[in-house]
C-alpha cells in the first residue's frame, strides 16, 4: 500500500470531475434536439387530439381493458420470450400500419380509379404475362430481340384492348366482385405463398383459395356492418389478408413463437372491449380535432369544419408518380456507376455532380420545374404530373447515393462467381446483384419518398393551389398535397381558431404517415442486416 | 450440336449483344440525367436572371422593364410593387438565420458527435441515432408551425418584446433541424481517426477527456469543418420553416447584432415563395426576380458543398 501511494504522488493528481462533467455535459447536448422535439410533438398531439377533454370513465375503461393486460402479458412475454413479444408486437404494428395504407388505397378506388377501369388492367397484365410465359414453354432458344419484340406487343395490345373489352360490357359484376378479382387475387396469390409455408401445392392453393374467399365474403358482409363493398374489400385485401398472412406464416416457421399472438390478441382484443364498453357504458371519447370529418372532408373557411381529404389523396397520387420515376431512374444511374462506369474522369465528376445535386436547396429545384415544365414546355401549372416530376429530381440524388451503397456491399465473389459460370454482365446484375441489393435499396428510396412526401417549397414554386375542394383525378389534374394545407393554414389563415384545430391536426396526421413510412424502412433495413 | 458451335457459343462475345447493349445504355442514360439536371438548372437561372438585369436584358432579346444589377446588389429596399429590388435585405436575413442556427448547431452537433463516437455503448447508439434521424426528417413546414405556435409564446415570458414573427424562434427551429447533419458527418470523422493514437494517449496516461478533446477532436477538424459548411450550407436553403416564422416584412438587419433577432425579416427563400404565393404572373419582372434570387443562393450553396467536398477529401487522405 505504501509503494502506491508513493507513486501516486509521483504521477500527480487527476480529477475525475473534469471528464464526469464533461461526459455529462455531452449527454445533455446530444438529448437536447430529442428533448426538445418530443416536447413539441407533445404539445402538437395534446392541441390535436385533446385526450382531456374525455370524460374520466372514458380513460378509467380503456385502462383497464386495454393498458393493464397490454402491460401484463407483454411485460410477462418480454421477460421470459422476447421473440413471441416482438412477434406479437410486430402483428400489431403491421395491422396499424397496413390499415392506414388500406385507407389511402381505398381512397383511391372511392374517388380517383373506377374499380371496373382497374379491373381491366389488371386483367390486361395478367394476359400479357401469360402470353409471355406461354412463349417461354413454347421455345427457349428465341433470340432476344424477337423475344422481346413478341412480348412488348402481346403487352401493347392487351393494355390497349383489354380495359376498353372490360369496359364496353354490358353487364358485370358488383364493384365488390371485381375488386375482389383484381385486388384480392394478387394479394392472396403472394401471401398464400408465405402463409401455407412448406404445406404443399394443395396447402398453398387451399390458403390462396381461403384469402381469396375470405376478401370476397367481406365485399358482401361489409354492407351489413354500415362498410361500403369497396372499402371493406380494400380493407380486406389490403390490411386483413397480409397482416393474417404473416401471422400465420410466422407461426408455421416457428411454432415457439405462438404465445406472441395470444399478445396481439390481448391488446386488439382489449381495444375492441374498450370500444364496446364504453359506448355502452355511455362516456364520451376526447374531443379530437382528428376525426373521421376531417379526413374525409375537403378545406373550409372555419378551421372546426376543415378537413384534409383532397390534400390526403395529392400527397398519395404525388407519391405513387414520384416513386415510379425516381426508382427506376435512380437504381438506373447508381446501376450504371457501381456496375459499368470504368474509374474515369468522367464517372468521377457524375458522381461529384450527384453529391452537389443532394445539397441544392429545394426552391431551387422548384424554380427548375416551374422554368422548364410550365413556361418552357408549356404545360398547365400545379398538376400531379409536374409536382411529381420535380419531386422526383428533388429526391434522385438521394435515391442514387443510398442505392450506390446498396449494391456496393454486394460482394464481389458473388459477382465473380456469377461470371465463372458464363453469365453476362446484365444476367448477372438481374440475377445476382440487385435481388441481392434489393432490401437496401427499398430501404433508401423510402426513405427518400419520406422526404418527398414532406417538401412544400418545390409545390408552391410549380403553382399548385393553397386550397383544393376536391380529389385530383388523373395526372393533369391541380393537385395539393398534405405540408401543402398545413402551409396553407398555418400562414394564409393565420388565425388562433387555425393555430388550436385545422394546423395541429394536419400536422399529427402528416407525422403519423412519415414515421410509419420510417418504421417501415428501418424495420426493412433491420431484417435485412440480420439475414447477412 | 456440332462442335464448332460450342467452340463458338463459348467464346462468342456477349459485350455487345443486343440485350446488353440496350441495359448498359438505359442505365448510362439514367446516370446522364445527373448532369442534365445540372446544367439546365444553371441554364435555366443564368437565363432567366439575365432577362431580369438591365444590363443583360437587350442580349437576351427583352423588352420591358427591368433591373439594374447595381441596384440589385446594393439596394436595401426590397417592395415588389414599387419595383424596388434591393437583394441585401434578403441576403442579411439569410445570413442572421445562418448565425444563429449555428450558434444553436454547432456546438451541439460536435457535442452530440464526440459522445456517439467516444462514449456511448452500442446500445445507447442504437437508441440515438435513430431519434436524430427523426430531427432531420419532420418536414421543414412543422418546425416553422412549432416555432410560431409554441417556441415563440414560450420565448415571450422570458423576453417580452418579442413579435410574432422573429428571427430568433426561427434559428432555434433551423438550428435543431440541422443538428443531425453536424453530429452525423462529424462522428464519421471521430470514428475515422485511428484506435493506435487513442491508445497512445491512453499509454501516456491521458484520461478519456484528455483524448477526446487533446486527440480525436483535432484528428477530425477537418471532417467536423466539412460537416459545418454543408449544414450551414441547408440552413441558407430552407425554405418552408423561415417562411412560417420569420415573417414577410423585409427589413435590413445586422446579423451579428441580438437585438435584431426579435424583429422579422425576410430571407431569400421566404422572398421566393412568397412572391409566388402572391400571384406572380409568369414573364414579367418580379417573375425575373426570382430567378434572380434563385441564382444567388444555388451560387452560395454550390460554392459552399464544394467547399466542404474539397475540405472533407483532405481528411480522408490523412486518414
Amino acid at each position: 500500500m505504501a509503494t502506491e501511494s508513493r507513486e501516486r504522488e509521483g504521477f500527480g493528481h487527476v480529477s475525475r470531475t473534469v471528464g464526469v462533467v464533461f461526459r455529462y455535459l455531452l449527454l445533455a447536448a446530444t438529448l437536447f434536439g430529442i428533448v426538445a422535439l418530443t416536447v413539441l410533438l407533445i404539445y402538437v398531439a395534446n392541441d390535436a387530439i385533446q385526450p382531456l377533454t374525455a370524460d374520466p370513465g372514458w380513460h378509467l375503461t380503456f385502462f383497464v381493458t386495454l393498458v393493464v393486460p397490454t402491460v401484463a402479458v407483454g411485460g410477462y412475454l418480454l421477460r421470459t420470450d422476447p421473440a413471441s413479444f416482438k412477434f406479437g408486437g410486430g402483428v400489431v404494428g403491421a395491422l396499424a400500419v397496413s390499415t392506414m395504407f388500406a385507407g389511402g388505397a381505398a381512397m383511391i378506388f372511392v374517388d380517383i380509379v373506377q374499380p371496373v377501369t382497374w379491373f381491366g388492367y389488371v386483367l390486361a397484365l395478367a394476359v400479357a404475362l401469360a402470353g409471355v410465359v406461354a412463349m417461354e414453354r413454347f421455345d427457349r432458344q428465341l433470340p432476344f430481340l424477337v423475344r422481346s419484340v413478341v412480348a412488348g406487343a402481346v403487352a401493347v395490345l392487351s393494355l390497349w384492348l383489354v380495359p376498353g373489352l372490360v369496359r364496353s360490357l354490358p353487364v358485370y359484376p358488383t364493384d365488390g366482385l371485381l375488386l375482389t378479382a383484381s385486388l384480392g387475387t394478387p394479394v392472396a396469390l403472394l401471401v398464400g405463398r408465405y402463409a401455407a409455408a412448406a404445406a404443399g401445392k394443395r396447402g398453398t392453393a387451399l390458403a390462396v383459395l381461403g384469402g381469396v374467399a375470405l376478401v370476397g365474403v367481406g365485399s358482401y358482409a361489409g354492407p351489413l356492418i354500415g362498410v361500403d363493398p369497396v372499402p371493406a374489400t380494400v380493407l380486406l385485401s389490403v390490411a386483413v389478408l397480409p397482416t393474417g398472412g404473416y401471422a400465420v406464416g410466422t407461426v408455421r416457421r416457428h411454432t415457439e413463437r405462438r404465445p406472441g399472438l395470444a399478445f396481439a390478441g390481448v391488446i386488439l382484443g382489449g381495444a375492441v372491449v374498450g370500444a364496446v364498453a364504453v359506448d355502452a357504458l355511455g362516456f364520451t371519447g376526447p374531443q379530437s380535432w382528428v376525426d373521421w370529418g376531417f379526413l374525409t372532408s375537403a378545406h373550409s373557411g372555419t378551421a372546426a369544419d376543415a378537413g384534409l381529404y383532397p390534400a390526403i389523396g395529392g400527397s398519395i397520387l404525388l407519391m405513387v408518380t414520384v416513386a415510379a420515376l425516381s426508382f427506376p431512374l435512380g437504381v438506373g444511374a447508381a446501376v450504371y456507376l457501381e456496375e459499368y462506369a470504368p474509374d474515369n474522369r468522367f464517372t468521377r465528376f457524375i458522381g461529384i455532380n450527384i453529391s452537389n445535386l443532394a445539397g441544392v436547396p429545394s426552391v431551387v429545384y422548384g424554380l427548375l420545374g416551374l422554368g422548364v415544365f410550365v413556361t418552357y414546355l408549356g404545360q398547365p401549372t400545379g398538376t400531379v404530373l409536374i409536382g411529381g416530376a420535380t419531386l422526383a429530381l428533388l429526391i434522385l440524388p438521394i435515391v442514387i447515393i443510398s442505392a450506390r451503397e446498396a449494391l456496393r456491399s454486394v460482394p464481389d465473389e458473388m459477382r465473380q462467381a456469377s461470371y465463372g459460370i458464363g453469365a453476362t454482365r446484365w444476367q448477372t446484375i438481374k440475377n445476382v446483384v440487385l435481388p441481392r441489393a434489393f432490401p437496401g435499396i427499398l430501404t433508401g428510396t423510402i426513405l427518400a419518398l419520406g422526404r418527398a412526401i414532406g417538401e412544400t417549397a418545390p409545390l408552391i414554386m410549380i403553382g399548385a393551389p393553397n386550397v383544393l375542394f376536391s380529389l385530383p383525378t388523373e395526372f393533369s389534374s391541380k393537385v395539393s398535397a398534405m405540408p401543402l394545407q398545413v402551409y396553407a393554414w398555418a400562414s394564409l389563415f393565420a388565425s388562433d381558431p387555425f393555430y388550436r384545430a385545422a394546423v395541429p391536426a394536419g400536422v399529427v396526421v402528416l407525422l403519423v404517415v412519415l414515421l410509419s413510412m420510417n418504421s417501415i424502412a428501418i424495420v426493412l433495413r433491420n431484417k435485412y442486416q440480420n439475414d447477412q | 450440336m456440332s462442335t464448332d458451335d460450342l467452340t463458338e457459343d463459348l467464346t462468342r462475345r456477349t459485350e455487345n449483344a443486343p440485350q446488353e447493349l440496350l441495359t448498359r445504355s438505359f442505365f448510362f442514360l439514367c446516370a446522364v440525367l445527373s448532369i442534365v439536371t445540372t446544367i439546365s438548372i444553371i441554364v435555366l437561372l443564368t437565363t432567366e436572371a439575365a432577362k431580369f438585369f438591365s444590363a443583360t436584358a437587350p442580349l437576351m432579346g427583352v423588352e420591358g422593364p427591368t433591373a439594374s444589377a447595381v441596384d440589385f446588389f446594393t439596394g436595401t429596399e426590397w417592395i415588389i410593387n414599387n419595383e424596388q429590388f434591393g437583394v441585401l435585405p434578403l441576403v442579411s436575413a439569410t445570413l442572421a438565420i445562418t448565425v444563429g442556427s449555428a450558434v444553436v448547431a454547432l456546438p451541439l452537433g460536435v457535442a452530440t458527435a464526440i459522445y456517439l463516437s467516444e462514449y456511448a455503448s452500442p446500445r445507447a447508439q442504437s437508441v440515438l441515432k435513430p431519434a436524430l434521424e427523426v430531427l432531420a426528417g419532420v418536414p421543414t413546414v412543422v418546425y416553422g408551425f412549432f416555432a410560431v405556435v409554441y417556441i415563440t409564446p414560450a420565448l415571450r415570458t422570458l423576453i417580452p418584446g418579442l413579435g410574432t414573427f422573429n428571427m430568433l424562434s426561427a434559428s432555434i427551429v433551423v438550428g435543431i433541424m440541422i443538428i443531425p447533419m453536424v453530429a452525423s458527418i462529424s462522428e464519421d470523422a471521430m470514428s475515422a481517426v485511428p484506435d493506435s493514437l487513442r491508445q497512445a494517449g491512453y499509454g501516456m496516461g491521458a484520461t478519456k477527456f484528455d483524448v477526446s478533446v487533446g486527440i480525436v477532436v483535432p484528428a477530425a477538424l477537418s471532417g467536423i469543418f466539412s460537416s459545418f459548411i454543408l449544414a450551414l450550407s441547408r440552413a441558407i436553403g430552407e425554405t418552408m420553416a423561415v417562411t412560417v416564422a420569420a415573417g414577410s416584412q423585409a427589413n435590413l438587419i445586422n446579423p451579428l447584432n441580438p437585438v435584431d433577432y426579435l424583429e422579422g425579416a425576410l430571407p431569400m427563400t421566404a422572398a421566393m415563395v412568397n412572391l409566388l404565393t402572391g400571384d406572380v404572373t409568369g414573364g414579367g419582372v418580379a417573375y425575373r426576380s426570382l430567378f434572380a434570387i434563385g441564382l444567388t443562393l444555388f451560387f452560395i450553396t454550390l460554392v459552399m458543398n464544394i467547399i466542404s467536398d474539397l475540405v472533407a477529401q483532405r481528411y480522408r487522405e490523412e486518414s
